[in-house]
């Protein structure tokens, strides 16, 4: 358990630095591989702004949270057989509640700053993101059918013969969906989007939005490890060791999340209401019946 | 150390359970709420309930999620940071709060209480599993059946079309002063514009 | 941590929800004190099962059905609100003076 904490405690600063990599290939956004760094250095360097009336407890405390939710959700991931820094016999739950916090944290750093572009972004992003952690919920209960127990540790044992993105192949494009949502990137970055001058960061500047964009980035790390054990087979794979497999695959999801927000366009807030809740939730239905299908036969 | 962690949540519940009533912005009562009920879910998995008390925080932290979005939505001022106070019959409130709170822990402390502790190693999320869709499968699905039409219903309660027409129609704002002339936005002939809300989270 | 502490906790959660239940004049502060008072409820089932009930999971099953109960109250405390809304524009309970008689 210690040793477990230790390792992902190590490997998380330069995870969040491939993500943050990740982010800027492609866009013209400076350098590729230093500019994080700079970027966060010169952040720090700078003053926080201050708005009329914030509350200013919430204001301070939403991107730690944010950062803590990302530490909490990773920590049940198994990074080899019989490593894990939480070894809880309700692992799914516990990620999906961490899923549900974040909804609530993104809403406060929103919220908090007392102004209006913040607080449309917060709103909207609400509505966005509870069906999509919804759907995320009944893709993860597909994940743990076959696997007969909601521990993740389980879960990643049941894929020895066959890993879970070919056993349910609606899964994992699913719950990328939800990875998108909670990393406020791409078709759902209704929180912080471009046109509403950052969204819930416009206030922000200084120390607290380098926080905020370093539990973004931490986020998608621990999205990528979970989706990684959830469907991936986590720690399984031949010749190499458990923890580097566990990696190779948090990198490739981290990737295609990075790729997909990119690849897709975002719809009016509406209209992508109507798709979550017509479309993509369905779909988690159906995935869902096909795993209880295929696990009863 | 589980005592001391116990009495630090239960402090925490309790106080931010207060809390609720007490803050000036009705999006902050309900993250006090959230974390009233966190608290409690804490307290479970001490209990040695890991799936019922993580499953309480899941399920609370998106109901008060829920609930915040009201607020904002019906507040006179969306971002609700100025002072508030909208309390009735505040003595009696207090009174019948405090004579539950009496009556409840009289009832605790004078009542002959079981002992039987959940055995040491019990299994005890897959023995709710096999409760839920063995013994117990009628029950639960009757939760279910009655969620099913508590969300038609809430649909069918807040649908802006109703049987008799929009269900605004000729709808009078209430005066600033008691019996004084509808503030807020008139009636209009053609309806004008409306929010649409959509009920059944 | 005892069965008589839990319960009193619990009886404090109660206690304060009765209070905001019956002081609050918005509905949806209103609904805050009931759903106070299932999160009491809660706490003491969770505490007769783990203390009293030797492990039987039917007192697991009560809390969950406690749980649809917040559900069912939330979603059609909420369509109540979003009706009166339209019919009176106000989210107090004293706008609905006509259930008084």
């Amino acid at each position: 358990m210690i040793v477990a904490t230790l390792a992902l405690l190590l490997a998380l600063p330069p995870l969040i630095w491939a993500a943050a990599m990740f982010d800027r290939i492609g866009t013209g956004r400076g350098a590729i591989v230093m500019g994080p760094i700079r970027n966060g250095a010169a952040l720090m360097l700078r003053p926080n702004t201050e708005t009329e009336a914030p509350d200013r407890l919430n204001r301070l405390l939403a991107p730690g949270w944010y950062l803590a939710l990302a530490l909490v959700g990773l920590s049940v991931v198994p990074l080899a057989p019989g490593i894990v820094a939480t070894d809880l016999s309700t692992g799914l739950v516990l990620w999906g509640a961490c899923e549900a916090l974040t909804v609530v944290v993104v809403f406060l750093h929103g919220w908090s700053p007392n102004a209006p572009l913040p607080l449309i972004g917060a709103y909207r992003y609400v509505a966005i993101g509870l069906p999509a952690m919804l759907l995320s919920m009944f893709v993860l209960i597909g994940a743990a059918l076959p696997a007969e127990s909601l521990s993740v540790v389980e879960v990643v044992e049941a894929q020895r013969g066959l890993w879970n993105v070919v056993r349910q192949p609606l899964g994992l494009p699913l719950f990328m969906a939800l990875g998108l949502a909670i990393t406020l990137r791409g078709p759902f970055d209704y929180a912080d989007g471009a046109e509403l001058a950052g969204g819930t960061s416009a206030e922000e500047s200084g120390p607290a939005l380098a926080l905020w964009q370093f539990a973004r980035a931490s986020m998608l790390v621990a999205f990528s490890a979970m989706a990684a054990a959830a469907f991936l087979g986590g720690h399984l794979g031949p010749v190499l060791p458990g923890p580097v497999w566990l990696l190779l695959k948090t990198l490739a999801v981290m990737a295609a999340t990075v790729a997909a927000g990119r690849f897709f366009a975002r719809m009016p807030p509406a209209r992508m209401l109507t798709f979550l809740w017509v479309v993509l939730l369905p779909l988690s239905f159906v995935s869902l019946a096909l795993v209880g299908v295929e696990v009863l036969e | 150390m589980t005592d001391a962690l116990f009495l630090a949540l239960s402090a925490l519940a309790i106080w931010s359970g207060w809390r609720v009533f007490r803050v000036d912005s009705m999006v902050r009562a309900s993250f006090q709420l959230m974390v009233s009920f966190i608290a409690v879910g804490l307290i479970a998995v001490l209990l040695a309930a890991p799936y019922i008390g993580i499953a309480t925080i899941f399920m609370m932290a998106v109901e008060m999620m829920v609930m915040a979005l009201f607020m904002v939505m019906f507040m006179m001022n969306p971002a609700g940071l100025n002072p508030m106070v909208m309390v009735h019959q505040h003595r009696f409130s207090v009174a019948a709060g405090s004579l539950a709170f009496a009556g409840l822990s009289a009832a605790v402390l004078l009542s002959d209480l079981p002992v039987r502790p959940v055995p040491e190693g019990a299994e005890v999320v897959r023995d709710l599993g096999h409760e839920l869709l063995g013994p117990s499968m009628l029950i639960f699905e009757t939760a279910g059946v009655t969620l099913l039409a508590t969300m038609i219903g809430a649909v069918v309660l807040s649908a802006h079309s109703g049987r008799y027409g929009a269900s605004d129609a000729g709808s009078r704002p209430p005066g600033l002063t008691p019996g004084g002339a509808p503030a807020g936005r008139k009636p209009e002939g053609g309806g004008g514009h409306h929010h649409h809300h959509h009920g059944g989270h | 941590m005892t069965l008589v502490s839990v319960l009193i906790v619990a009886a404090a959660l109660i206690g304060i929800g009765l209070y905001g239940a019956l002081s609050q004049q918005s509905f949806v502060m209103l609904m805050m004190g009931l759903e106070l008072m299932l999160n009491g409820a809660i706490l003491a089932v969770i505490g007769f099962w783990a203390f009293s009930l030797g492990g039987a999971p039917e007192g697991q099953l009560l809390a969950i059905i406690v749980m649809a109960v917040m559900a069912v109250e939330m979603a059609v405390g909420f369509a109540l609100v979003v009706a009166v809304y339209r019919k009176r524009q106000a989210d107090m309970t004293e706008s609905l003076k006509t259930m008084r008689h």
